[in-house]
């Protein structure tokens, strides 16, 4: 494979461009995988990069209905943080923030990791004890986290409302300064050009139909493009995880809703940290691009569209310009939704089922562009080993049954309240 | 025609809730507190006009279009 | 400077009104009615700004909304707007832009090295370099992309404009008023119906003024203000301009956004900048006209190249030439009007035509006029950097591969046409699934998914006799299905030149040797190359091209460049348009402002506020407020310079020893009748409530479904079939929701009706040991003693001639009393009590000593019933009835929630009884142990004792039950912290709950 270098540029500028390799291959489905994995996006490509490369199972094949990259990979606020309080969301995620962190260079590709911090803003002391709750828990488990006052948070941020005319005053905010974006279509791509390089078939345009069960164990599954056998098939849908469930008879603890985000017009940097509002739900950051990228709550009832309404937004930007005033006077550009896998503790599930052969990754709720790292290498490696690795151990899909919840918020199963 | 921001979701409408006082197994109790089948296309749901009436309705919607087909009382059964 | 480009007279600027305006710190002037860019352009001013990537010089290419390069940072009225369009903004006197993406300056841009190191920069490089060394992505390389990007720059001072919002209803929404606008709105409303007519631009007419066509023997122009003057006359009719319909949502609900001041100097007083309307159409008519598109061609970004239908509009409506030696490039007869156009104001165009020998009314036109055309015949290159110089041009074989030996005629604009794509956004929003146009090479409204229909230029007729046919008999139509009205207005005579047809051509060879950028997006800097890269390495879905080469993501939405990516991407995959597929367009249809989205709910107003009856009492008496979800409440009641600590040590010691009140009318207050009412809390609570005599309160838990703890109060049994519920502030909504879904879904048979009266009661809590004595005073006809009115007891009362309603309740584990009375009455019984409590030493108390006195007492409340608590871990398990079934009981035998180690509520007490323990913070075993230290439990909520005056803490600790006497650390890292602490019961002060019923 071609390295990416500045080099290489330079090298193949001179030619013209005409001399670049492709960055995956188009293949033709074969009839028999070691391993499928179901869902091109983020995860799925992830989960195959890690059998190829941490585990030595390659002959692989990736199959997505559409283009790799085109689900919620492509379409989230690109948020790469592990300011969880749950212990095994925190020890995941902060397993993820080491991968994130070496991720271009492993990759080849650069995926603009940029670790620039994250306030969470607090407006009660209630909230900041909160904060301080989930911080501290942070710190025991070898997390960064710092709990900022309000002329802190001003210091940092001073284009938050810290007017007299704010409805909710900032006292203060907790902040993971190791936090921060990547460019979210460059890790799928980074994933698929490593993953094809080793051997996966990353097979576009193929569509799941069904699946071949028989004595309790996976055989294989019928797509558009033929029948593919497999005695092991990962399930990394998210977004679609309901619609193929039922074609294995199987119910999930999991509502399917639509997130919308939008960006505004680009502008000069004006602010270099992710901030969400403690008075509601809103996030921002700006992009490398200058765009103001803004997201908030669920449209609030099930939903498949890739398309949502305005008073959702409008309810989120009132937020937006709640907490960062100036924002009123920006442009809104473009807004688009995607279709979230809504677990019930707001946890997901990365475990084996009860058909042997077939391992579940879903239920990512908002949170499945940070993980991607991590849910895929704890993916690989419950498919490769036939069973789940600490780091994902909590993540079972029996925990509803047990009541072992992994309820970050407190919100229960009312999946539409954010 | 009433505004959406009027109305609150409640989830699915075909989830029953089991009889007070029955013996009930751990999977058909999952069933009702978690498990969902939200499938693409129709899709009974609850909806209360919380601005307003504070009614429940049982509203048929299409998960992937939005389209609104059929609208029943609180006390009328999905048929 | 003058106006060395202004015609000497035309156009429908008002020339009577010279406004002036600065432009990069230059003064030059116009006329009323011109746009920033007219007025520029009047001023030989072709330099605007820079672009994304290479730095390239920019000037103007449109004169609408689909301008993709002209975007300036606008000064007015003391603000400043980034990102606006010059050739949308209207000119006001004393406007002031400045030109963005450059530094130091639009003539000598640092950045434009770019342009010189571009082989190198081809797209998607960003993600084959900036990798090594590690470090750098985030402290090097990306600080210095992310000031090279972005355009304008945002103030960060708050937004002084107002915005407003309305909601419409209407027969008929019309969106543009073109010629099919203008004549379906006409026809729609003469039958009566309600219409809308919304123009984007500030002038109605669209196309008509711009062409020369003659209708019912008024030229266009007059046709449309006619029917204009008309409609506005007409009460049924609603005419808006400067008013872009943006948005196609579900159930026919669109979205307008009016620009009511952004024409203006400043806004006026009380004025709204812009309004947002929610517009609720039975049905639409989408008459939003079409777009040019551009023929592709080498350094086809450079200043004055530009859209042909745009130099005759800058001709026409504002009276500006865009060049005096124009060259026309076109592939059909559009090129030619705009070359018509330039002859009759004294200029010579040169035509290149790509066709071989087109033959139409308006091409003989043209040779009549002895304008110079040349057939089959491209530019291959515009020359020169800031401006067009010249154009290289030769003449193309038949096939359009082969370009002849390349001549260089010198021009100072070049005008293009590639023929038109209509502007189907609206009908795409509303999930009409478009097909593709082999006729005119674009796609076009197929099977309308909602009450929409796409009329004219928008649905691919560019005839005006047709589209005109086509628009009254649809607004016709329409109307006649809603009003039941038909006044059928005649159709006029319609005279127009016809038009030869197009050439499919849209991208000119390179020659040999050259290796010129042919832009796509002109904001993006997406050239041809690009795309070929993009494709060559395997990004071949659109989708995949256009993230990699960000071709279509500028500020304009691609409206000029989707169709020649999409033509592009077909031509090297071999495949149809159709099959490479196209955009789904969303919202918005152009940027919109966040201050329109959002209207009036800002800054105080962006969430309600709520205030008890008594508020304006605490407001007198010092109260320092606390919100409280929504709701304001009194935090402490500050005395002299006492801070919170202070101050609330003293409202909970009085408390303690004399007496307190406090305002809990925040509280959610529920009632409940019907001969099954208590039924129903049977089921709801935990408890058992059937026996529940009435004048008795009893306090109960309820659960989710899940048997995680939803909320927790007291319920008063007022008459046999007559609860009063109380629930937490923060719950009380919910809990009604809850109640309400269980009676008319679950349990229909149920005979109760629930309603929320929070609103209508203010309530005082008085506690403390002297609180008896404060009763007596205040209900000297009432039995208050403790055998009258025992521990939770219910009694009405005649306070000073108020009915007030008394429960014997208490949350501060003291004595304590509840009064309720009917709001109006709030502040009159706050002042008696002040007034009757004066002699026993009584005090407000504030939420801080609330507080203090429900954690000494180990009371539950927020912090602990934090959505994952069950009963059991906050001791409540006592409360649990095994005889009868509740709601979220069968979870609560679930294996984690029954576990004999589970996490239980417990007191914490510092070993140096000093040191206070900090909300939020954990409990370990060892404080020196490795990370990740294993955690025990949290502090759920703090205080300092009163009681016993040191510092006391609840706890939520795994195995909590077995742990009293245990000696652990309380860890808060964030705050530098370790403190030894001894864990004790969660009942730090009467353990048993004597004082209470005293």
């Amino acid at each position: 494979m071609q390295k990416y270098s500045v080099f290489s540029l330079v090298k193949n500028a001179l030619s013209n461009h005409e001399n670049w390799d492709l960055a995956w291959k188009d293949p033709t489905p074969k009839k028999e995988y070691d391993v499928v994995i179901i869902g091109g996006g983020g995860h799925g490509l992830a989960t195959a990069y890690y059998l190829a490369k941490e585990h030595n199972i390659t002959n692989v094949a990736i199959i997505e209905k559409g283009w790799i990259g085109g689900g919620n990979v492509g379409r989230n606020t690109t948020i790469i943080r592990s300011n969880y309080m749950h212990d095994d969301n925190a020890l995941f995620s902060e397993f993820g923030m080491d991968l994130w962190r070496r991720m271009s260079q492993d990759l080849n590709y650069n995926v603009m990791f940029s670790p620039r911090g994250i306030i969470n803003l607090a407006h009660s002391d209630a909230q900041m004890n909160t904060y301080a709750r989930r911080g501290n828990s942070m710190r025991l488990n070898g997390i960064d986290a710092v709990l900022l006052n309000r002329e802190e948070v001003r210091e940092i941020i001073p284009m938050a409302d810290f007017s007299e005319n704010v409805r909710f005053p900032i006292f203060g905010g907790l902040m993971q300064p190791s936090a921060g974006t990547a460019r979210h279509d460059a890790v799928a791509w980074g994933y698929a050009r490593q993953a094809d390089d080793m051997g996966v078939d990353i097979i576009q345009n193929c569509e799941v139909i069904g699946f071949d069960v028989s004595a309790g164990k996976i055989n294989g599954v019928r797509t558009s493009r033929g029948d593919i056998k497999a005695k092991k098939i990962g399930l990394c849908v998210a977004g679609s995880t309901n619609i193929l469930a039922e074609k294995l008879n199987m119910t999930l603890p999991i509502e399917t809703h639509l997130l919308q985000a939008c960006v505004s017009e680009p502008v000069k940097p004006v602010l270099d940290k992710v901030v969400t509002f403690g008075a509601g739900h809103f996030y921002i950051s700006q992009s490398d691009k200058g765009e103001m990228v803004m997201g908030g709550d669920l449209d609030g009832y099930n939903s498949y569209a890739q398309r949502g309404n305005l008073p959702t937004l409008q309810h989120v930007l009132t937020e937006g310009i709640a907490m960062m005033p100036f924002l009123s006077k920006l442009k809104m550009l473009r807004t688009w939704g995607g279709i979230m896998d809504m677990s019930m503790d707001g946890s997901p599930i990365i475990d084996k089922t009860h058909i042997e052969g077939l391992y579940l990754n879903c239920g990512w709720c908002y949170g499945g562009f940070k993980a991607t790292p991590a849910s895929g290498w704890t993916f690989a490696h419950t498919i490769a080993q036939d069973r789940v690795h600490e780091l994902n151990a909590g993540y079972s899909l029996n925990r509803f049954n047990t009541g072992h919840l992994l309820d970050e918020k407190g919100l229960g199963t009312k999946t539409w309240i954010s | 025609m009433r505004s959406q921001n009027e109305f609150s979701y409640g989830g699915d409408a075909t989830v029953k809730r089991p009889e007070l006082g029955k013996e009930i197994s751990d999977q058909d109790w999952d069933n009702f507190v978690y498990n969902r089948k939200s499938l693409r296309g129709k899709h009974w749901e609850l909806w209360q006009h919380l601005s307003g009436c504070r009614q429940w309705i049982k509203v048929q919607r299409d998960t992937a279009t939005h389209e609104i087909f059929k609208t029943l009382k609180a006390n009328e059964d999905i048929s | 400077m003058t106006q060395s480009f202004r015609l000497e007279s035309g156009g429908l600027i008002n020339r009577d009104k010279k406004i002036s305006f600065k432009f990069n710190g230059k003064n030059y002037f116009g006329y009323e009615g011109d746009t920033l860019a007219s007025a520029l352009i009047a001023n030989g001013v072709h330099l605007v700004g820079r672009s994304f990537k290479y730095h390239r010089p920019r000037g103007f290419f449109g004169a609408g909304v689909d301008e993709p390069y002209a975007i300036v940072q606008l000064y007015r009225n003391g603000e400043t707007d980034p990102n606006v369009k010059a050739t949308e903004q209207e000119l006001f006197e004393g406007l002031e832009a400045k030109s963005v993406n450059c530094w130091p300056n639009v003539n000598f841009d640092i950045g434009a090295i770019n342009n010189f190191l571009r082989i190198f920069l081809p797209a998607g490089f960003y993600y084959k370099t900036f990798m090594w060394p590690k470090s750098f992505w985030f402290k090097i390389y990306e600080p210095f992309i992310r000031r090279a990007a972005g355009f304008g720059t945002a103030s960060i001072k708050h937004d002084k404009e107002r915005y407003e919002h309305k909601y419409e209803y209407c027969d008929l929404l019309i969106t543009g008023s073109g010629p099919s606008g203008l004549a379906s709105a006409y026809s729609a409303a003469k039958n009566g119906a309600k219409v809308i007519l919304a123009e984007d631009k500030s002038r109605f007419g669209g196309t008509l003024l711009t062409s020369e066509v003659n209708i019912g023997n008024q030229s266009g122009k007059e046709w449309a203000d006619s029917i204009i003057s008309e409609l506005k006359e007409m009460p049924n009719v609603t005419v808006k301009n400067r008013s872009q319909v943006f948005g196609y949502y579900d159930h026919n609900m669109l979205v307008m956004s009016e620009r009511l001041s952004d024409h203006l100097p400043k806004t006026k007083k009380f004025h709204p900048k812009q309004r947002l309307w929610y517009i609720r159409a039975k049905e639409v008519l989408i008459s939003s006209g079409s777009i040019e598109r551009p023929i592709v061609f080498g350094n086809n970004d450079t200043p004055g190249v530009m859209l042909s239908s745009a130099a005759k509009e800058y001709m026409k409506v504002y009276g500006v030439l865009v060049g005096k030696k124009p060259l026309v490039f076109t592939n059909n007869d559009s090129g030619y009007e705009t070359a018509i156009e330039f002859k009759k104001n004294g200029i010579d165009p040169i035509i290149l035509d790509t066709r071989k020998e087109p033959q139409s009314e308006i091409i003989e036109e043209a040779k009549n006029m002895n304008i110079k055309i040349k057939n089959s015949y491209v530019v291959v290159a515009a020359q020169g950097y800031k401006k067009v110089k010249s154009a290289d041009i030769a003449k193309i074989s038949d096939n359009k591969e082969e370009l002849g030996s390349i001549e260089n005629i010198e021009c100072d604009c070049i005008c293009v046409s590639g023929f038109w794509t209509p502007t189907i956004h609206l009908a795409s929003q509303s999930g009409n699934k478009t097909k593709f146009n082999e006729d005119i090479d674009a796609f076009v409204p197929s099977i309308s998914k909602q009450n929409e229909k796409t009329i004219g230029a928008a649905n691919g007729i560019y005839t005006l006799k047709e589209t005109l046919k086509d628009s009254f008999e649809k607004g016709n139509l329409l109307s006649k299905k809603i009003t039941n009205n038909e006044n059928k207005v005649s159709f006029p005579n319609v005279v127009e030149k016809k038009s030869a047809i197009h050439d499919k051509f849209w991208c000119v060879p390179l020659p040999k040797g050259k290796n010129y950028k042919r832009f796509l997006d002109f904001q993006n800097d997406v050239a041809v190359s690009d795309i070929e890269i993009a494709l060559k390495e395997g990004y071949r879905s659109i989708e995949h091209v256009k993230r990699y080469t960000t071709l279509g993501m500028a500020t304009d939405q691609g409206k000029t460049s989707n169709l020649n990516g999409l033509q592009l991407v077909s031509k090297i995959e071999n495949k149809v348009v159709p099959a490479v597929g196209h955009t789904t367009f969303r919202p918005p249809y152009s940027p919109v402002s966040i201050g329109a989205i959002v209207g009036r709910e800002v800054g105080k107003h962006s969430k309600p506020t709520r205030k008890s009856p008594m508020h304006s009492w605490h407001e007198k008496n010092n109260a320092v407020f606390v919100d409280a979800g929504v709701w304001l409440r009194p935090r402490y009641y500050k005395r002299g310079d006492e801070n919170l600590f202070e101050a609330s040590k003293r409202e909970a010691k009085n408390v303690r020893t004399n007496v307190g009140v406090c305002d809990v009318t925040t509280l959610g207050k529920i009632d409940i009748k019907g001969p099954d009412a208590a039924e129903l809390l049977n089921r709801v609570y935990t408890n058992a409530w059937l026996k529940l005599p009435v004048g008795k309160a009893r306090y109960g838990v309820m659960l989710r479904e899940d048997g995680i703890v939803m909320d927790d109060g007291t319920t008063t049994r007022i008459s046999e079939n007559h609860y009063h519920m109380t629930t937490t502030t923060a719950q009380a909504a919910n809990v009604l929701s809850h109640l309400e879904y269980y009676l008319q879904l679950v349990w229909p048979e149920l005979n109760v009706n629930v309603v929320s009266t929070t609103e209508q009661w203010a309530g005082a809590a008085i506690a403390g040991p002297k609180s008896r004595e404060v009763l007596k005073k205040l209900f000297p006809k009432s039995d208050v003693t403790n055998e009258g009115l025992p521990f939770m007891g219910y009694m009405e009362g005649d306070l000073f001639g108020v009915k007030a309603k008394i429960f014997r309740i208490s949350f501060s584990g003291e004595l304590a009393y509840e009064v309720n009375v009917e709001s109006d009455y709030g502040y009159f019984m706050w002042e008696k009590i002040i007034e009757v409590g004066e002699e026993f030493g009584i005090q407000p108390y504030g939420t801080e000593a609330l507080s203090t006195l429900r954690i000494e007492m180990g009371h539950v409340a927020g912090s602990e019933l934090d959505g994952r608590t069950i009963p059991y871990d906050n001791s409540l398990e006592g409360l649990l009835s095994k005889k009868k079934d509740f709601i979220g009981k069968r979870s609560l035998s679930r294996k984690a929630f029954a576990a004999q180690d589970r996490q239980k509520i417990v007191g914490v007490v510092p070993l140096d009884k000093k040191t206070s323990i900090p909300e939020g913070s954990h409990l370990v075993k060892d404080s020196n142990a490795p990370l990740p230290n294993p955690k025990l439990g949290y502090i759920s909520a703090s205080c300092w004792s009163v009681e016993h005056d040191n510092p006391f803490s609840l706890a939520i600790l795994k195995d909590g039950k077995n742990m009293i006497g245990e000696k652990l650390f309380v860890m808060s890292p964030l705050k530098n912290k370790v403190i030894p602490v001894e864990i004790v019961s969660s009942h730090y002060v009467d353990p048993k709950g004597e004082r209470v019923r005293s």
